[in-house]
């Protein structure tokens, strides 16, 4: 069996353990969701963007996708990392002829499947409820813009945050400190990053705090593709920034990453 | 055949300070070898190395052909490993995790066979979160084996198995042997060495204070078979013209005579209680068992156990 097919195989296998798994589901697909359909009820209407009037569950639907890429791709990453680092799963495999790699390419992709999946639900959500088209326009043209974005920000978005996350999952000594942490800088950031409040309605020195951390840059991004008609999103400074924290995010990962429990004394 | 494994000088620090203080040992082929010890001796400090799981201060290690340090794939697909503590993912089926596992291994073994040989195909298609500690402990084990290696480590196998789970582990790794595997054990229970293991070394803070079959380490302690028994406080010990250690009671002595050659003392002894018209009450022959050995090389406080 080649290296890739058996990188395939367990991304496989981690998917099916999600599956299995009714809190990570709660956590990071259903909790999205709702967070959409409370958003919409509460700030129904229009909001600003860029000067322009926009829908707001055109924006919450951008908004909440790049929180979704952030919670999976960094906060249950970053749980998932810890809990089978501590309970010895990493170790265990690693005293095989597996190569490392594959076990990270599957939890990755193991993420990368849960946004797919989740981004889908609330494009879905966003479509059917709330009416929210693409660019608010149905024009063919114009909807290729928007799947660019999207489909650029979900890789370039995973990336960065699966690489943070590889690298805080090595100060989390413990499960219960990985389950504090992950979830806590999720929300945190989400409110500096305009993704629970519009914009239009943030204090501006807030929104600047944000714009040091790279939700601010995923979630202006996709907002930029769905809101402003024939934009992509993809502009040099969001780009940039994500990039730039997932390279220091893969540096500290590469330099501290541990795969024996931390907690483990000598024997 | 060179052996499988070859450790000389083998020496491990934690800080400043050292746990393995420079021990030497080979395991051949086909062997199952016991490294015993108590908690603390170094067992798993040392299994993990042999592993390359962990880096060593000194000495020179060799298992199969390679320097465990350097691990590499092809290595890997040659050794199995039961690590001592290992919890796995509740999440899938004894089978899923089987073939999971023997995806990452060139020539694996048959999944079925494999979940035959540990004894678990009624709970086969049952996930990981239901099974019970000594099935737990039996797929490490099938885990271990499903590459089929050729080396097989196995740290501490039967820590916290009921007694019937535990003899289910023994045949288990009997049936190892039969299949010509080399086989690493360490344990710290010395009735599970001197079952199991060909050869079986005593680790004691770091060192090596025993090593042999089980039959050596018994002789290793000298003359002490007894030859033992109860007599009134009044017999007359001293017509015997025997050694012997005597602890007095209230319902009469305790004698204990250490023996060389216990059928002509036995026979001395019986011949003088004829005389002395004795019932020797609990006469019995006591052999040292592997325990007493266990307990008087093992268990010896650090200071005494390094000379010191």
């Amino acid at each position: 069996m080649s290296d890739v097919s058996l990188a395939v195989a367990q991304t496989r296998y981690s998917v099916k353990g999600y599956l299995r798994d009714p809190s990570a589901l709660v956590f990071t697909i259903i909790m999205p969701v709702v967070l959409l359909l409370l958003f919409n009820a509460i700030f129904h209407g229009n909001t600003l963007f860029d000067g322009i009037r926009v829908k707001s569950a055109a924006y919450y639907t951008a908004s909440i996708i790049a929180y979704t890429i952030m919670l999976n791709g960094f906060g249950s990453l970053v749980i998932r990392i810890t809990t089978d680092r501590e309970a010895g799963q990493l170790k265990r495999p690693r005293g095989t002829p597996m190569p490392s790699w594959v076990y990270l390419f599957a939890e990755i992709g193991r993420s990368v499947v849960t946004i797919v999946v989740t981004s889908g639900v609330l494009l879905a959500v966003g479509a059917l409820f709330y009416g929210v088209t693409v660019s608010g326009h149905m024009v063919v043209g114009l909807v290729v813009y928007v799947v660019v974005g999207l489909v650029v920000y979900v890789v370039v978005g995973t990336a960065c945050f699966a690489a943070l996350g590889l690298a805080l999952a090595r100060a989390c000594r413990t499960t219960d400190s990985a389950s504090a942490i992950g979830p806590f800088s999720t929300v945190v950031l989400a409110f500096l990053s305009g993704v629970f409040i519009p914009v239009a309605i943030m204090p501006a020195w807030l929104l600047d705090i944000g714009k040091v951390f790279p939700l601010e840059h995923l979630a202006r991004g996709l907002q930029l593709a769905f809101l402003v008609p024939g934009s992509t999103g993809l502009t040099g400074t969001n780009l940039a920034v994500l990039v730039a924290w997932g390279v220091v995010g893969l540096l500290v990962a590469i330099r501290t990453f541990r795969w024996d429990p931390l907690a483990a004394g000598a024997g | 055949m060179p052996p499988v494994i070859e450790v000389h000088g083998l020496r491990k620090s934690y800080g400043d300070v050292e746990r393995i203080h420079g021990i030497d040992f080979e395991v051949a082929g086909e062997e199952i070898l016991g490294l015993l010890g108590t908690n603390g001796a170094g067992k798993t400090t040392t299994i993990e190395i042999l592993e390359g799981y962990r880096s060593r201060n000194g000495g020179d290690v060799s298992v199969l052909g390679v320097d465990p340090a350097h691990p590499n794939r092809a290595w890997r697909n040659r050794i199995g490993l039961v690590l001592q503590e290992c919890e796995l993912s509740p999440r899938y089926t004894v089978r899923e995790t089987l073939s999971m596992f023997s995806r990452y291994f060139e020539s694996p073994t048959d999944v079925e066979a494999v979940v035959d040989l540990v004894g678990l195909v009624d709970k086969a298609d049952d996930r990981v979160a239901q099974l019970s500690g000594g099935q737990k402990r039996r797929l490490d084990v099938g885990l271990g084996l499903v590459g089929d290696p050729e080396l097989l480590f196995l740290d501490e196998p039967t820590t916290g198995l009921d007694p019937a789970a535990r003899r289910e582990m023994w045949e288990m790794i009997e049936g190892l042997r039969d299949a010509g595997k080399t086989v690493l054990l360490t344990t710290h229970y010395m009735d599970e060495a001197d079952h199991l293991a060909d050869r079986i070394i005593i680790l004691r803070h770091g060192e090596i204070v025993a090593q042999g079959t089980s039959d050596e380490l018994r002789d290793s302690l000298g003359d002490v078979t007894h030859i033992a028994f109860r007599v009134p406080a009044d017999a007359r010990l001293d017509l015997l013209g025997m050694e012997a250690e005597v602890s007095t009671h209230l319902d009469g002595a305790l004698v204990r005579i250490p023996s060389k050659s216990v059928q002509a003392d036995l026979g001395r002894v019986l011949h003088w209680a004829d005389r002395q018209a004795l019932d020797l009450a609990d006469l019995e022959v006591v052999r040292p068992t592997l325990d007493d050995v266990f307990v008087e090389l093992a268990e010896a406080p650090p200071e005494e156990a390094r000379g010191q």
